[in-house]
Formats: structure tokens, sequence, C-alpha cells
């Protein structure tokens, strides 16, 4: 029962959130339909389609991990590594300051 | 969204009100205890992975990118119903002294605004898992763009998030690296 009641909440609250981005998108007028692209635009994709086509640039069928593109995964496991490692870092030290403080205190 | 001390707080409180007769009070409730950390633990991890890899998209590839991210909003309304009792405690104590409550609180409720305008707006985009069920959704640039910032701004507080509970998850990790099937501890 309790979960239910907390479900509720936070599905209301999520749906505050979806409902306050609509608006943005609605007041930003960006819920139109998608503008037509520009003749730079089609010659960029003209461009690329040649260069599919001779190889230059590899397409792969999208049905599943591109186990060849690890460097991606890699990349985004650094980045969340070192930012958690920068937190951390910074937690020891807030900490043995705050226990040195102490001890001075003490003292 | 997860204070440590606190729910070393809620489990203690929990414990004790369905357990068999046979256990004792103190081993009941360690059993007890040991179930919802397991499942906050595992459901976090599933969380951090879930995103990690929702994040690399060249990695996965377009399909499992959405079907991923549509998963992640469903664990994401359980990781968040575990945890209300502390969203609603920490916003009353808001006004209170303390930093480092107040700094978590902010950094939760920034991650819960990106995580949710990023997971709506890449429903809205999508290319593969929509069309599948037969709906297509109205894309369109304002929901990309948002999609693309929402992302990274999450990349960014997921670890910060994860990070400022690393004692609670060293401490669990140890436990379970001490803990036997069949055993209470």
């Amino acid at each position: 029962m309790k979960f239910l009641r907390h479900l509720t909440a936070v599905v209301l609250a999520v749906a505050v959130i979806v409902g306050l981005g609509m608006l943005w998108a609605h007041a930003s007028g960006g819920t139109g339909p998608r503008q037509a692209p520009s003749p730079e635009m089609l010659l960029r994709l003209q461009h690329i389609k040649e260069q599919v086509k001779a190889g230059v640039i590899r397409v792969h069928s999208d049905n599943g991990f591109h186990l060849a593109d690890t460097g991606n995964l890699i990349r985004t496991c650094e980045i969340e590594a070192a930012l958690a490692a920068a937190v951390i870092t910074a937690s020891v030290v807030r900490r043995r300051r705050h226990r040195m403080r102490r001890t001075t205190a003490r003292a | 969204m997860r204070g440590a001390a606190t729910l070393r707080h809620d489990w203690l409180m929990n414990a004790g009100s369905t357990t068999p007769a046979a256990d004792s009070p103190v081993t009941a409730g360690r059993r007890r205890i040991l179930a919802r950390t397991r499942l906050d633990f595992w459901l976090d991890a599933l969380l951090l992975v879930a995103y990690t890899l929702a994040y690399s998209l060249g990695f996965t590839g377009i399909a499992t990118h959405e079907w991923l991210g549509i998963g992640l909003g469903v664990v994401l309304l359980v990781h968040l119903t575990l945890h209300w009792d502390w969203v609603i405690r920490t916003t009353r104590k808001l006004l209170r002294p303390g930093g480092r409550e107040r700094f978590v609180w902010l950094v939760n409720l920034l991650l819960l605004l990106s995580m949710t305008l990023c997971i709506a707006s890449g429903i809205l985009i999508s290319e593969v898992a929509l069309p599948q069920l037969g709906i297509t959704p109205p894309a369109s640039s304002f929901w990309r763009q948002m999609h693309g910032t929402t992302a990274t701004l999450t990349l960014i507080l997921v670890p910060i998030h994860a990070a400022l509970d690393w004692r609670w998850i060293v401490g669990v990790a140890r436990r379970f690296a001490a803990w036997r099937p069949g055993r209470s501890r």
C-alpha cells in the first residue's frame, strides 16, 4: 500500500516534469513539423550516400551490440570513472580536514 | 535518491514486523535488512550499467539504445519509489543548516529533471522502438536538442550521484563479499 502511494507520487512528479518540458517545447515553437533540409544539407547527404556506396563509410545493421565500437563504451566508462573519482577524492579530503579540525579543537 | 545514514535508519525501523516465529528478532531483523539492501544495491547497479550502455549509442546501436532507455525509465520509477521517503524527509529538512544534505538533494533534483526529460525526449524522437509498436512520435528538433543536452547532463550527474554514497556502496559490497547464502549475515 505504501509502495503504491509512493509510486503514485513519483508518477505525478514525473508527469509534472514532462508537462513542463512540453510547455517549454510549445513556448519555443519546437513542436511544429520538421523543417525541410537546406540545399547545403541535401548536398552533404548526397556526398555521404556516395561515400557509403564507395565503402569509405561502413554501415552496419542495427540489431544488436556493435562489439567493434567498444571505444564508445570505454569512453563513457572513463568519463563516469573520472567524475566519480573526483567526488570521492573531495569527500575523503573534506572528511580528513573535518577530523583534523575536531582533533585540534579537542587538544 | 538515497542518504546512506537515513537508509540505515529505515532498515532498522522496518525490521521485525513480519518475521517467522522461529527466528530471533535480531536474526530476522538482519535478514530483512539484507533483503532491502540487496534490492537497493542491485537496482542501483542495474541503473548505472543500463545508463552507461544507453549513453554509448555507438556501442549498442539505435534499437538497443531505445529499448534500454524505455526500460531505464521503468527502473527509474521503481528506484524513486523506493527512496521517496528520503525525498520527503530531506525536502522537509532543507531549511535547516547543514551543507551536505542540501547539496545531495540538489544533485538528486537535477538528476531527476535531466533523466526524466532525457527519457521523455528520447521516446518523442524514437525511430525504432515506438514505430515497432505502431506509434509514430512527432519528432522535432527541439526534442532532439533536449535529448542530447539532458543525456550529457545526466552523464555528469549519474557518477556524482553514485559517488556521493560511495561509503554505502563500499560497505554493502564488503558485506556481500563476506556474506554466504544460508547465513543471516
